[in-house]
């Protein structure tokens, strides 16, 4: 929701019959007590989310509609809920460490600082040709051996989301900036469905577990996102100062 | 690249080396069931193990839980820091069960 009391949709569209007045009015509260504000959606039928949440940035406030249509993790199961990935990915985006892009906004920080590398992924050696990539830039900033790995991993888990859920193919970016080192993961498959992230395991067994994003906001300095039908790109930043 | 090196016995060892991600899945699977004809349960070492991301903690966690249902459960010894670094991160000792990791 903008300032001037409109509401838009920076990922996937807004549905009909979502209250927008009610939402104007709990963004408007969470701008005013500049905090963060959930709910939780008793009525199925008065909204269509489970739950909603509000973040205040800046002059704007992120409204995030989770919808999880009830799923809870099935015992023994060792996906994560989705509940708890939403709920995980509503926290992160509170505390400034995941940032949803606008179109605007995307072209603006894709083309922030020098670029370094770029590459086309286009299959499964794909993974160790990025780590490789990482690994060689990042040995010579002076950040330490466990945050150079967990780095790589991070790298790993975002080229691993491309050839699984997006498309199989797109392009990796390294980019240096002041402070910091980027890595741009994009593709041009059909967006992020995160409730494609617990799909069951495929018959070799790969468990589509729904932790990388996690892992990812974890162990990063800050993410940004931006996802729709054309595509999906993050940015990915690691400071090195 | 994962490779795999198997010593056999009554307990048969797979030997785990370099990374495990999503293109491991066939290797590993391939190993652990030459390893476990006529065997009661199978160790994988992972000392050897340089990296592992979610796709292959995902994969040996459904291989775990597979072998245990078919009646030859996996052992996990030797976890190297980057594996034991995930693992518990992932709390991979409480999807498939205190049992796979005797150390």
């Amino acid at each position: 929701m903008a300032g001037d009391d409109t509401v838009s949709a920076v990922i996937g569209e807004i549905e009909a019959g979502l209250p927008l007045e009610e939402l104007v009015a709990h963004a408007m509260e969470a701008l005013r007590s500049e905090r963060f504000m959930c709910y939780a959606v008793s009525q199925s039928d008065d909204f269509v989310a489970d739950e909603l949440c509000f973040v205040p940035q800046g002059d704007r406030c992120e409204i995030l509609s989770i919808r999880a249509n009830g799923w809870q993790r099935h015992h023994g199961d060792h996906r994560r809920s989705l509940v708890e990935i939403l709920n995980n990915l509503a926290a992160e985006v509170a505390c400034g460490k995941l940032r949803i892009l606008d179109e605007t906004e995307l072209q603006q920080e894709t083309r922030a600082g020098r670029q370094l590398l770029r590459f086309a992924i286009d299959d499964s050696a794909s993974l160790a040709m990025a780590r490789d990539a990482v690994d060689a830039v990042l040995q010579e900033s002076a950040i330490d051996d466990v945050t150079r790995q967990r780095t790589i991993l991070c790298i790993s888990e975002a080229v691993t989301n491309t050839l699984l859920h997006g498309g199989g193919q797109g392009s990796m970016t390294l980019r240096r900036l002041d402070d910091r080192l980027r890595v741009v993961v994009a593709d041009q498959g059909a967006g992020m469905n995160f409730l494609n992230w617990i799909d069951p395991p495929t018959k070799k067994g790969q468990a589509s577990m729904g932790y990388g994003f996690k892992i990812i906001l974890d162990y990063l300095d800050a993410v940004g996102l931006r996802t729709g039908q054309t595509g999906t790109t993050l940015l990915l930043d690691r400071k090195t100062d | 690249m994962l490779q795999t090196t198997i010593a056999p016995g009554p307990a048969p060892t797979v030997f785990l080396a370099g990374e495990m991600d999503l293109d491991c899945a066939d290797t590993l699977r391939e190993a652990v069931a030459e390893a476990a004809r006529g065997a009661q349960t199978v160790v994988l070492d992972f000392a050897d193990v340089k990296f592992i991301d979610s796709s292959g903690t995902g994969i040996f966690v459904r291989l775990s839980l597979d072998m245990k249902s078919q009646g030859t459960p996996l052992v996990a010894r030797n976890l190297s820091p980057a594996v034991k670094g995930v693992f518990d991160m992932l709390r991979v000792r409480e999807l498939v069960g205190d049992e796979v990791f005797p150390d």
